[in-house]
C-alpha cells in the first residue's frame, strides 16, 4: 500500500515538474517566434503546443491557409537545436524538415494555396533524449 | 530503522524535485546523453500532454473578411450582455472562444465601442475561468491603450489566448482549452457563412470549404477530453456537420517546394482546388447556426 502511495506522489511530482519545465521553454520559444527580417512580428495562432517526449515523436494535423506566411518555432531547452520538425502533406510527401538545416529552431513558410499538413516533432536523440518540446505557430499575411 | 510510508514518500518527492531542478538548470553538456544511457524499457515513455491538436486561428478568417472589404455587421457577433447567462465552465469556455473571435472581428474593423464591450465580456469569462494570469490588468490596460492600433490589439489578444491555452494545458484543464478553441472556430465559420450569404464571394466560400480538416480535429479534441461525457451532444451535432463537409471535394497536386536557405523560408508550390455546390455552403451554414444558437443561449444541445 505504501508503495502505491509513494508511486502516486512521485508521479504527481514528476508531472508538475514537467509542466514547470515546459512553461520555461514556452517563454524561450517565444523569443524565436517574435521577430522577422521585415520587422513584422508573427501573430500567434493562440495555442501552445507542448509534449514531454522520451524517444518518441508528437504528431498533429493543421491547415496552412493560402496567402499567409507561417513561422514554426521550436525549443526544448537552452540550446536551440534540440528539436527536429518535419512537415508532410496528407499524401506523405515531405515538404520540409529542419533536420536538413542544422535543426534550425525556426523556419518560415510562404503558402500560396491552402494545404492541410501533418507536423511531426521529435528530439534529436544525438543531443537530448528526454524532455519537454514546445512548438509555436505564428502567421502574417503575405 | 524502519521508515514509515510518509517518510518514504517524502524522500521520494524530495528526490524527484532535486533531480528535476538539476535538469532545469543543467549545462548544455549535461543534456547530451550518450546512446548507452537510454533504456528501451523506460517507464517514462509518455507524452504528458496526450495527443496534440491544432486549430487555425479564427483571426485568419477575420483578416480574409476584411481584405475583401465586406462591411462590418455588428449583429453577427454574440451579444456581449449575454455573458451573464454563462455560469458553468462548459458554457463559459465555449463562449469565451466565441467572444474572442468577435473581439478580433470588431478590432480588425476599428469598432472601438463594440471592441471594448467584447473585451469586457472576455474579461468577465476569463475571471470566472481563473485565467487572470493571461488576461491580467497589464493586458487589459495595454489593449485599451492600443484601441486605435488594430495590429497591436490583434497581437495582444492572440498572445493572451496563447498564455491561457498554455495555462489550461499545464493545469490539466484540457477540456476547457478544447472548448475555447471550438467556440472560436465555430464563430469564425459562422461569420464567414453569414457574410457569404449577404454578399457571396468565392474566397469566402473557399475558406469555408478549407475547414474540412479542421472539423475532424475539433471532433477529435472534444472526444479526447470528454470528461463525464459532457461533450457528447456537441460532438453528435459536429459529427452531423462533418457529413456536410465530407461532400466537399478537394483536389491536391504535389509540387516540390522551393527553399531559400539564407532567409530560412520555404515556399509551398502545390496546387489545391476546392469544389462544392452552393447548396452545401447553405447546409453548413444552417447546421453551424443551430449549434451556435444552442451555445450562446446556453440551452441544452
Amino acid at each position: 500500500m505504501k508503495f502505491i502511495y509513494i508511486f502516486i506522489l512521485l508521479s504527481l511530482s514528476l508531472s508538475n515538474i514537467s509542466a514547470q519545465n515546459c512553461e520555461k521553454i514556452v517563454q524561450d520559444c517565444e523569443d524565436l517566434f517574435k521577430t522577422s527580417k521585415s520587422g513584422d512580428d508573427f501573430i500567434s495562432d493562440g495555442q501552445a503546443y507542448t509534449a514531454f517526449l522520451d524517444r518518441e515523436n508528437a504528431e498533429f494535423n493543421t491547415t496552412f491557409f493560402g496567402g499567409a506566411i507561417y513561422r514554426l518555432a521550436t525549443s526544448a531547452g537552452s540550446r536551440e537545436n534540440f528539436v527536429i520538425f518535419t512537415i508532410k502533406d496528407l499524401e506523405g510527401n515531405i515538404l520540409f524538415s529542419n533536420k536538413n538545416y542544422k535543426n534550425s529552431p525556426y523556419w518560415d513558410f510562404k503558402v500560396k494555396s491552402t494545404i492541410p499538413v501533418i507536423i511531426t516533432t521529435e528530439l534529436d536523440e544525438d543531443l537530448k533524449v528526454t524532455g519537454c518540446v514546445v512548438m509555436l505557430i505564428g502567421f502574417k499575411n503575405e | 530503522m524502519k521508515k514509515s510510508g510518509l517518510q518514504l514518500a517524502t524522500i521520494a518527492v524530495i528526490g524527484a524535485l532535486t533531480l528535476s531542478s538539476c535538469e532545469g538548470y543543467s549545462s548544455i553538456e549535461d543534456n547530451i546523453i550518450s546512446g548507452d544511457v537510454r533504456s528501451p524499457n523506460s517507464a517514462l515513455n509518455t507524452n504528458f500532454d496526450g495527443a496534440v491538436f491544432s486549430i487555425p486561428s479564427p483571426i485568419q478568417t477575420g483578416y480574409l473578411i476584411k481584405e475583401l472589404n465586406l462591411s462590418f455587421d455588428a449583429k453577427l457577433g454574440n451579444d456581449p450582455s449575454k455573458v451573464r447567462l454563462y455560469v458553468d465552465e462548459y458554457s463559459q469556455s465555449l463562449n469565451l472562444g466565441i467572444y474572442g473571435a468577435d473581439l478580433g472581428y470588431s478590432a480588425l474593423y476599428d469598432q472601438k465601442n463594440i471592441t471594448l464591450k467584447y473585451l469586457s465580456s472576455v474579461e468577465n469569462l476569463t475571471n470566472q475561468l481563473g485565467l487572470n494570469a493571461a488576461f491580467n490588468t497589464e493586458f487589459l490596460n495595454s489593449f485599451e491603450s492600443k484601441i486605435d492600433d488594430e495590429k497591436e490589439m490583434i497581437h495582444l489578444m492572440s498572445e493572451a489566448f496563447k498564455k491561457a491555452d498554455n495555462f489550461l494545458k499545464n493545469s490539466n484543464r484540457k477540456a476547457a482549452s478544447a472548448l475555447i478553441l471550438t467556440g472560436g472556430w465555430l464563430e469564425s465559420i459562422h461569420l464567414a457563412c453569414q457574410l457569404n450569404s449577404k454578399s457571396p464571394r468565392q474566397e469566402i466560400k473557399q475558406r469555408i470549404g478549407e475547414q474540412k480538416q479542421s472539423i475532424g480535429t475539433i471532433i477529435a479534441i472534444l472526444n479526447e477530453y470528454n470528461n463525464n461525457s459532457l461533450h457528447n451532444d456537441l460532438i453528435e451535432q459536429l459529427n452531423d456537420l462533418s457529413l456536410s463537409f465530407d461532400k466537399i471535394s478537394i483536389r491536391y497536386e504535389y509540387v516540390a517546394p522551393e527553399i531559400d536557405v539564407e532567409n530560412k523560408t520555404t515556399t509551398f508550390m502545390h496546387s489545391t482546388e476546392i469544389d462544392f455546390k452552393n447548396e452545401i455552403v447553405e447546409e453548413i451554414k444552417t447546421k453551424i447556426e443551430a449549434i451556435r444558437l444552442s451555445i450562446i443561449y446556453n440551452s441544452n444541445l
